[in-house]
């Protein structure tokens, strides 16, 4: 039996007078993966901003753990649910330790030194997101690469049963890339968490999630496994891409994208 | 050496300026053997009596005005640096000063002696109009906040300007010198309005001061990690608000120091809040009691405006830190 996480139901949300997710429901289990992928401006980016409460939902529900989102507090919400980013320019110079520290913040008081348990949640997340030896320097003087996988070792340090990933391979080398879509599998698989990731990498999420969400001009077109979602009549007409090709991957027997020329 | 040192080194040096300053004026009271005697005994001679008076009525009064002023101003540049996300931001940045000038020199004209009261209603006037104009748009519009604030401070400082051009030269020496910042003829008053207001400013950054990291680091971070961005944003920009009108109505527009004081502590103890709010507080009171003893030390028989000394002095020491950066 899996335990839902995160349960949506006819979620609108949106800018200005226009609304960009229209009635989207849809479930994330503990324990998996789900890609969220779709064309630019088909609503990945403001789905994760409506989850988590930065932008007020217009009409339907979201329930984190089954509590509704409005219901809990900044804090409570924080210590449920972490959210690496896209890439954000810091202002001031933080030690990478001190900022994957800040990502202890809704367990800590409001004053007194950090506790033995964040620092030890600090140097996992900064061993498991690779950064741990530029633990000591400026944030300013890392590579956009590197500067990514401290903002996801910052959200790591929050030890959320649930994370929510905005493009978290967007800046980084095919190395790199792979390492952090296995780290996501594990942290779904071993450590049943639940993983929602954002991504624009066809490939990449169809072998490393275990389901995917398509999402076209604000609602789901498909949801399923990387096989029942990666349909080349709907991927052609919804990239509007007539090259566009599905193609088995010969070594993991996954589907996934080509361009016939 | 650690940043807790280094913020030791810094309190150290702080205390040893103040008691310098306290020290150091027209009538020295270095003769440390006479000051002990008039702490143990009181004032017994002519001489004693003199010196108690200058201790008790003149420097100690000045010397505290001049560090609440400098810890305020630093503790305002601190908070709005990180809230508006601006290395550029400091405390009269909504049109403060500009408003607190206005009330001041309205009350000059109409014939009022003591500018204080005037001056921090004029201040804090202004910042409540901008937030007030802007109350919709706090968490999403910062710089319409800003350009607000520039908007409304340039129309009061037309009028200002308006007003002090009727002055005849007398008062209008008086107000230039109120303008540029100056801590004379205020007494302990003063200091009771200033030094309270510097220790609660104090005592709220300091719970602030992890919200201000994450402010600081990005507004959506901030929110994923459980701070209510609204909340702190308009705590922060209130209290900033409050600590420069205080310091607008003791002493008009000091300048630099607000801006001056969070960069040095970043530099010396690194940009967690944790540590750079102690430590800008300390360096806003030494640049502001160093520039004003410098200021009534330098010209003899005269005294400059302190704003005049933390902006001269202050611009020359920032622009050779920053050469020094890269």
């Amino acid at each position: 039996m899996k335990n839902i996480a995160v349960k949506t139901f006819k979620l609108c949300a949106g800018y200005e007078r226009e609304d960009v997710l229209r009635a989207v429901s849809f479930e994330l289990y503990a324990g998996e993966v789900l890609g969220v992928v779709g064309p630019n401006g088909s609503g990945k980016s403001t789905l994760l901003r409506a989850l988590t409460g930065l932008l007020p939902l217009r009409s339907g529900e979201v329930q984190m753990q089954g509590r509704d989102l409005p219901s809990l507090s900044a804090k409570e919400r924080a210590r449920l649910c972490a959210v690496q980013p896209q890439i954000e320019m810091p202002l001031f110079d933080y030690s990478v330790r001190d900022f994957v520290l800040l990502g202890r913040h809704p367990h800590r008081a409001l004053l007194g030194a950090a506790h033995s348990a964040d620092h030890e949640a600090t140097e996992r997340a900064l061993r498991r997101a690779g950064v741990s030896e530029m633990s000591e320097r400026s944030i300013r003087a890392l590579s956009t690469g590197e500067w990514q996988r401290a903002l996801l070792a910052r959200a790591l340090a929050q030890e959320t049963p649930l994370l929510f990933l905005d493009e978290p391979a967007a800046h980084l080398d095919p190395g790199h890339r792979y390492a952090i879509h296995l780290l996501l599998r594990q942290l779904a698989h071993e450590e049943n968490r639940a993983v929602l990731c954002i991504s624009h990498d066809l490939n990449l999420a169809a072998e490393f999630c275990d389901r995917l969400m398509l999402l076209r001009t604000g609602s789901v077109l498909a949801l399923g496994t990387p096989e029942e979602v990666l349909q080349e009549k709907i991927l052609q007409e919804l990239f509007g891409c007539a090259a566009l090709r599905v193609a088995i991957n010969p070594h993991t027997g996954r589907p996934g994208t080509v361009f016939a020329s | 050496m650690n940043t807790l040192a280094r913020l030791i080194l810094l309190g150290v040096l702080t205390l040893a300026l103040l008691i310098i300053a306290v020290c150091v004026g027209p009538t020295s009271l270095l003769n440390f053997s006479s000051l002990g005697h008039l702490l143990r005994e009181g004032a017994s001679t002519p001489e004693l009596q003199r010196a108690s008076l200058v201790l008790w009525e003149l420097r100690l009064p000045r010397v505290l005005l001049a560090a609440g002023v400098g810890a305020n101003l630093a503790l305002g540049g601190l908070l709005l640096q990180a809230i508006f996300r601006n290395p550029l931001a400091e405390p009269y940045l909504l049109g403060l000063s500009s408003g607190g000038a206005l009330a001041a020199v309205l009350a000059l004209a109409a014939g009022m002696t003591s500018v204080t009261w005037p001056a921090l209603g004029g201040s804090l006037a202004v910042a409540l109009l901008v937030l007030l104009l802007c109350r919709h748009r706090v968490a999403s519009d910062l710089p319409s906040l800003l350009l607000a604030g520039v908007a409304l401070g340039a129309l009061a400082q037309a009028f200002t300007t308006a007003i002090i051009l009727r002055f005849n030269p007398e008062a209008l020496r008086g107000i230039l010198f109120w303008l540029m910042g100056s801590f004379a003829n205020q007494g302990w008053s003063a200091v009771a309005l200033v030094l309270p207001t510097a220790v609660v400013g104090f005592i709220f950054t300091l719970f602030l001061h992890r919200p201000l990291d994450l402010l600081a680091i990005g507004g959506e971070s901030a929110h994923h990690l459980g701070v209510s961005i609204r909340a702190v944003q308009i705590m922060g920009i209130a209290l900033a608000a409050v600590l420069a009108a205080v310091t607008v109505a003791v002493c008009g527009t000091i300048g630099f120091v607000g801006l001056m004081a969070p960069h040095l502590a970043r530099r010396l103890v690194g940009a967690p809040h944790a540590v750079s709010v102690p430590a800008s507080l300390l360096l806003g009171v030494m640049l502001t009691v160093g520039s004003d003893l410098v200021a009534r030390t330098l010209l003899v028989g005269t005294e400059l405006p302190v704003g005049v000394v933390t902006g001269a002095l202050g611009c020359m020491f920032f622009l050779a830190l920053l050469r020094q950066k890269r």
